[in-house]
């Protein structure tokens, strides 16, 4: 049998692969931030200006302000670090990839189009907000709605590249490129479970914004924590069980891999799970209001830990999966440490230019 | 081959709509900052309060246009060009990921440079603000500096087709002169966005500066260098080894002879949509320079949108053209002497890093190459080829294996350019041609070549192609069989009868076996010169077979054995005359 998998270039690997590993966590850690308030921040932003319209809520207007102002920055920040990420993938595992995205080529070309319109609704409802009215409550709600199909695409693309044997049968029944993994009883909790993470982490930033605002604006503050509680609790409270739902719905042969013998791997989803549900109920507690600049800090740092966790637990599925369908890594390695060092020291000054101009811009009086 | 091929018409054509759209953005982007950091200076130097008025209205277009449009179709290329060409894609970043994340570092500070220096108009002091512009259009323009590289090396890999180094790659023969055309690109296209969005301008006589400037500092300068860059730039690809002339059906890679190529309507070698390409882009450039013109010297101040349109379209097509000709200069190559576009490698020249043997007993040998490709054949290469149905495999059932053998073979050998009926179209190009006939065009679509023209081997160092009267298509890989198989498929594609179809058998007459083979897809019945002997006799003929390029230069010589010679001329002077319509002689 011809194997399903696509052999490797023969060309050297540029870098050992725990470097390239590394950096995938690394910028796919600061792809996730941005996107889970894009994605996240969308929707409780559209909620809290259709609430804020009705009267009588101005701390919903106002926050639904701060968000719609926001919203073309973070989406630049999500597509720019969301490069560096997919760059590294595509060196690790663009054999599984790109297999998968021919098979559901149209679809995946559509996030460029989705991503155009989302990002150009949102900077028209940025610069127009006044004078948009209900039109501006639909742009929300279309952000939004965009924010999450563009989120189920990719779910579609990583979850189906798992499977390098099944994507040679999809593609041999039609190779048009109109195919979904919608079948894939994993795909829906693992989008449920990514929706509802991003709106906890949305929650958390509404509380941020709320205690960094608390000294020019402290109603507004007070009511920012108890507003981002709410979301980033309910959220995780409701995630625990779509998480399970995900973990039941992997295949078998993953779940006894993933539960039975790999204890670093079951390590790390508890710890994600005691960390997220610790940040959620530190936030809580902000919310009562006691010591709340504090509680939001350590919510956040626990928050953002067990985020972490997830993330190593989500690529500990990934590789799993992989292993289990024969994925082998490549084992030629000719690192091109010229480059690298070049890209390491550019790193650094990259960084701290954006740095010294964001500074510059915040603390600059006008 | 090694992926599956996104089975639709004319994928190529995705990645042109989105290139030719994105770069006419992303050049801007990197001229535009420079146009915005310099005007803004002048304007606050000359205390020119409509001038930094428009500044900073052009700089909200501006970060509109190229931070969100730019900027994602610039990921859409990288989508594209992984759907289409996946195997491209992978070589190409496992080669230049390096590339790609210093290309990163500048591409992030841009991003922030472009936001701050928008958001900062009204909080920053002027000398903050010229500072992060200054900083936009630095890492603007080190950016291209950069991918720069990655695409000159998909026409002219230079040295690291033996060494596979990153800087080899990298600072490749075509990067300077193409880092100038395109710099100087990005500098034109700031003065004419300037130009367009000035039109808007009530103010006659700040339209009247603004438009002015443009077109005497900015556009004018770039319809001077790009000309040259661009004779340096097809002069270096064609020492590096690009078949320029051949390309555009030239008698050299001289200018003059490549215009009366261009000008000259002479299709009948070459690329035809090359050849049409640079036709286009010589017009609109010229159009483009002569409106410039006209519009500084005699309406600056009353032009409108409708003449600016006209510039930019202008310069849309002249762009597009140019970045059209610059990929069919690449063909069949999509990494230049490494990998044709339908995902076929050739083999690595000696003294070229070869897999080590973990790899190799990890990976096995490389399955791809021509060389590999040609002994085990693509049917039973690629896990992407649909598999026979059972009922296919009777012997029996000849035209029914032609049906989907053939089917997918055009699909993983040729539907990377060629359509059935669309773009490319396969069907006009194999009309009333036998399966014979077809399979002796087939077998030298091309062959590897030196430097010098002469025959060699696939892993030859910087290998060229020799191709069937100058069409820049791949070679033929696969079996035998596979060959047969395909041309069979393209005979019933231009009419042949499915029903006739039978596996070829060896034929009694060795010449009309040589004839079908190599002669009578332009020689038979149904070719464009049918065959007259004229009443020559066999010995005659045998005379002139030695001498076919001398006859007709876009006839290849004879290449079999003198038993084949003889034959054919035998066959040939036995043939009948064919009505007195014209013919080969």
């Amino acid at each position: 049998m011809i194997p399903a998998i696509p052999q490797p270039d023969p060309l050297a690997l540029p870098a050992p692969a725990w470097l390239l590993w590394a950096l995938l966590m690394l910028t796919f850690f600061l792809h996730l931030i941005p996107m889970n308030l894009v994605l996240g921040g969308s929707i409780v932003g559209a909620i809290a200006r259709v609430r804020g319209r009705r009267g009588g809520r101005p701390q919903e207007a106002e926050l639904a302000h701060l968000i719609v102002k926001s919203m073309p920055i973070l989406i630049s920040a999500t597509v720019t670090m969301g490069v560096a990420a997919l760059l590294f993938l595509q060196v690790l595992y663009g054999r599984v990839f790109f297999a998968s995205a021919v098979v559901m080529g149209w679809w995946w070309l559509s996030v460029i189009g989705l991503l155009i319109l989302t990002y150009y609704a949102a900077y028209l409802l940025a610069f127009r907000e006044a004078n948009l009215g209900a039109a501006g409550t639909f742009l929300a709600w279309l952000v939004a709605a965009v924010a999450g199909l563009i989120a189920l695409i990719y779910g579609n693309s990583m979850t189906m590249m798992l499977k390098p044997r099944e994507l040679v049968a999809r593609y041999a029944a039609d190779g048009g490129g109109g195919q979904l993994n919608l079948l894939d009883p994993a795909l829906f909790p693992r989008h449920l479970h990514m929706v509802l993470g991003a709106i906890a982490v949305s929650g958390l930033a509404v509380a941020v914004v709320g205690v960094a605002r608390r000294k020019q604006h402290a109603a507004f503050a007070e009511w920012a924590v108890r507003y981002g509680a709410f979301y980033c609790g309910l959220a995780t409270s409701i995630n625990i069980f779509a998480g399970l739902w995900w973990l039941a719905a992997l295949p078998r042969d993953v779940l006894l891999q993933f539960m039975g013998h790999d204890m670093a791997a079951i390590g790390m989803l508890l710890a994600g799970i005691l960390l997220t549900m610790t940040g959620a109920g530190l936030l809580v507690l902000a919310a009562t209001g006691r010591r709340a600049a504090l509680a939001v800090t350590g919510s956040a740092t626990t928050l953002l830990a067990g985020v972490v966790m997830m993330l190593l637990t989500r690529d500990t599925i990934r590789r799993v999966s992989l292993d289990l369908a024969g994925f082998q890594t490549v084992n030629w390695v000719a690192p091109q440490w010229g480059p690298i060092a070049i890209f390491g020291m550019l790193l650094v000054g990259a960084v701290a230019t954006v740095l010294w101009m964001t500074r510059a811009l915040a603390s600059a009086r006008g | 081959m090694n992926y599956p091929v996104w089975d639709i018409p004319a994928s190529g054509l995705l990645i042109a709509f989105i290139a030719i759209v994105h770069v006419f953005v992303s050049h801007f982007a990197v001229g535009g900052g420079l146009y915005l950091v310099l005007t803004e200076r002048k304007a606050r130097r000359g205390g020119d309060g409509p001038l930094l008025g428009f500044v900073q209205r052009l700089s909200r277009f501006f970060i509109l246009l190229t931070l969100v449009f730019g900027a994602i179709t610039g990921v859409g290329i990288w989508f594209t060009i992984g759907l289409v060409h996946p195997a491209a894609t992978s070589s190409l970043i496992n080669t230049f990921v390096w590339g790609w994340a210093i290309e990163w570092t500048f591409f992030l500070v841009e991003i922030a440079a472009a936001m701050v220096y928008y958001y900062g108009w009204e909080r920053l002091p002027a000398r903050t603000h010229l500072a992060v512009g200054w900083i936009y259009v630095a890492s603007a323009w080190l950016s291209l500096v950069v991918i720069n590289g990655i695409l000159t090396f998909m026409l002219t890999p230079g040295a690291w087709i033996t060494t596979r180094g990153f800087w080899d790659g990298i600072l490749n023969d075509t990067y300077w002169p193409a880092l100038v055309a395109r710099t100087f690109v990005a500098i034109g296209l700031a003065g004419l966005y300037a130009i367009w969005t000035a039109a808007w301008l009530k103010d006659a006589g700040l339209k009247a500066r603004i438009a002015r400037d443009a077109a005497w500092r900015w556009v004018l300068p770039m319809a001077v260098a790009i000309p040259l860059s661009l004779v340096w730039y097809l002069a270096v690809a064609a020492r590096a080894g690009v078949p320029v002339a051949e390309i555009f059906g030239a008698g050299d890679a001289g200018v003059p002879a490549l215009i009366s190529a261009v000008f000259g309507g002479a299709l009948a070698t070459g690329y035809p949509l090359a050849q049409r390409a640079a036709w286009w882009v010589v017009v609109t450039a010229v159009a483009l320079t002569v409106l410039t013109l006209v519009l500084t010297l005699r309406r600056s101040r009353r032009y409108g949108t409708p003449l600016a349109s006209a510039l930019m379209i202008l310069g849309l097509v002249a762009m597009g053209g140019s970045e059209w000709v610059r990929e069919d200069l690449r063909k069949p190559w999509v990494l230049g002497q490494y990998l044709f576009v339908n995902g076929v490698r050739v083999p690595p020249p000696d003294g070229a890093p070869a897999p080590p043997a973990e790899f190799v007993a990890r990976f096995g040998a490389d399955r791809f190459s021509v060389n590999a490709l040609n002994t085990a054949g693509v049917l039973k290469t690629s896990a992407w080829v649909r598999p026979v149905p059972e009922d296919l495999l009777s012997p029996a059932d000849y035209p029914a294996r032609v049906a989907h053998q053939g089917r997918e073979l055009f699909r993983t050998l040729c539907a990377a350019c060629h359509t059935t009926d669309g773009y490319l179209a396969i069907r006009p190009l194999v009309r009333g041609k036998g399966p014979d006939a077809l399979g002796g065009v087939i077998a030298r679509l091309a062959a590897p070549v030196d430097a010098a023209g002469a025959a060699a081997a696939w892993n030859t160092p910087h290998v060229q192609l020799k191709t069937w009267r100058g069409r820049r298509m791949p070679p033929f890989v696969g079996t035998d069989e596979e060959r047969q198989l395909l041309a069979a498929y393209l005979a019933v594609l231009g009419g042949a009868n499915p029903a006739a179809l039978a596996p070829p058998a060896p034929a009694s007459d060795a010449g009309k076996a040589y004839f079908d083979a190599n002669c009578a897809a332009c020689h038979g019945p149904e070719g464009l010169a049918p065959f007259d002997h004229d009443a020559r006799k066999p010995a005659e003929l045998y005379e002139m077979i030695g001498r076919l390029p001398g006859i007709n230069e876009m006839m290849p010589a004879f290449e079999g054995s003198d038993e084949q010679r003889k034959a054919l001329s035998e066959y040939l002077a036995s043939l009948p005359r064919p009505a007195p319509t014209g013919g080969a002689k």
